[in-house]
């Protein structure tokens, strides 16, 4: 009898440890007045309707555009700097750019993780009997989502500085090559 | 001599009789654990955000494009010389510009002002 209570009790541990896996998002309550709230209420489904249709179309964006910075890297500036390297030229800047522009991609990853799961939070909740909380977590929402266009920003500009110094790379190139 | 031999029975352990019992339940118990380690693996990879074929995406699964296929790979060896150098500029350029052109996540649809109902939101914040 004994086993039976040990395995009831491992599948209680798993299913408690399965359910924090869900990230829950706490957030602190803006207390919004009665009327406020009324509002949220009155205009719950329209908000549902927006929050659902951005869910939708920030993933498409994210494996579309997702997928474009990835081949930047992968097909454009690593090509470029191995068969720069491979010819034995020095290229420390170029390398320089490509590794910080790997790391803030990681970083678009996990912030566009961050900012999927807190909208999942946002989309559960139900307006009609927690106006205040969907607030809150919209605004969590917000920043998390202005966090992940800080990150491509970011990535834009380490795409614009790694072409900077392409021409760098070229006008040294040429000079010693007695093109200039 | 005593010629009586008293056989004694073993007393019946718990796992006699449910062993197939046991069995199942440490099959279940197994996959269980397996399943969880690989939806956690689903959840906190990432893979899970770009999944669309998860229900609600509907709309949007066939609206992904597949970039690599208009991705001209670089070639990662010869000689560099100035044509080389052109034609990874070129390429590089193209790229550049579309992602530039979509600034993506550019807007702020959470804003309260813009979202639906506003007005509950621009009240006191």
């Amino acid at each position: 009898m004994k086993v039976v209570v040990r395995l009831s009790i491992a599948f209680a541990l798993v299913a408690i440890i399965s359910g924090s896996l869900f990230i829950n998002v706490n957030a602190e309550s803006n207390n919004l007045n009665p009327q406020q709230i009324e509002q949220v209420r009155s205009n719950c489904v329209s908000i549902k309707n927006t929050i659902n249709q951005l869910h939708v179309s920030d993933a498409l964006l994210r494996v579309n555009m997702g997928q474009r910075y990835e081949l930047v890297s992968t097909k454009l500036m690593e090509r470029f700097n191995v068969r720069l390297t491979s010819n034995g030229l020095k290229i420390d800047n170029l390398i320089s750019v490509s590794e910080k522009y790997k790391v803030n991609l990681n970083k678009f990853r996990d912030d566009y993780k961050i900012y999927e799961e807190s909208l999942s939070s946002a989309i559960r909740i139900d307006c009609q009997s927690q106006p205040s909380e969907l607030y809150d977590v919209l605004m969590i929402v917000r920043d998390n989502r202005q966090r992940v266009y800080e990150d491509v920003k970011q990535l834009v500009g380490q795409i614009d500085q790694y072409r900077a110094e392409v021409d760098n790379f070229e006008t040294s190139f040429r000079t010693a090559r007695g093109q200039l | 001599m005593n010629d009586d031999v008293s056989t004694v029975e073993p007393k019946p352990s718990f796992l006699d009789g449910k062993r197939f019992l046991l069995l199942i339940i440490s099959a279940i118990t197994i996959s269980f654990i397996l399943l969880l380690i690989s939806l956690s693996l689903y959840s906190f990879s990432g893979a899970a955000q770009l999944d669309l074929s998860r229900p609600g995406y509907i709309d949007v699964r066939d609206k992904t494009v597949d970039s690599s296929s208009d991705f001209k790979n670089y070639p990662n060896y010869g000689a560099i010389d100035q044509a080389a150098i052109d034609e990874f500029k070129k390429l590089y350029d193209e790229q550049a510009e579309v992602i530039r052109v979509a600034d993506a996540f550019k807007n702020d649809p959470l804003n309260p002002t813009e979202l639906t109902a506003a007005p509950a939101f621009d009240i006191s914040f």
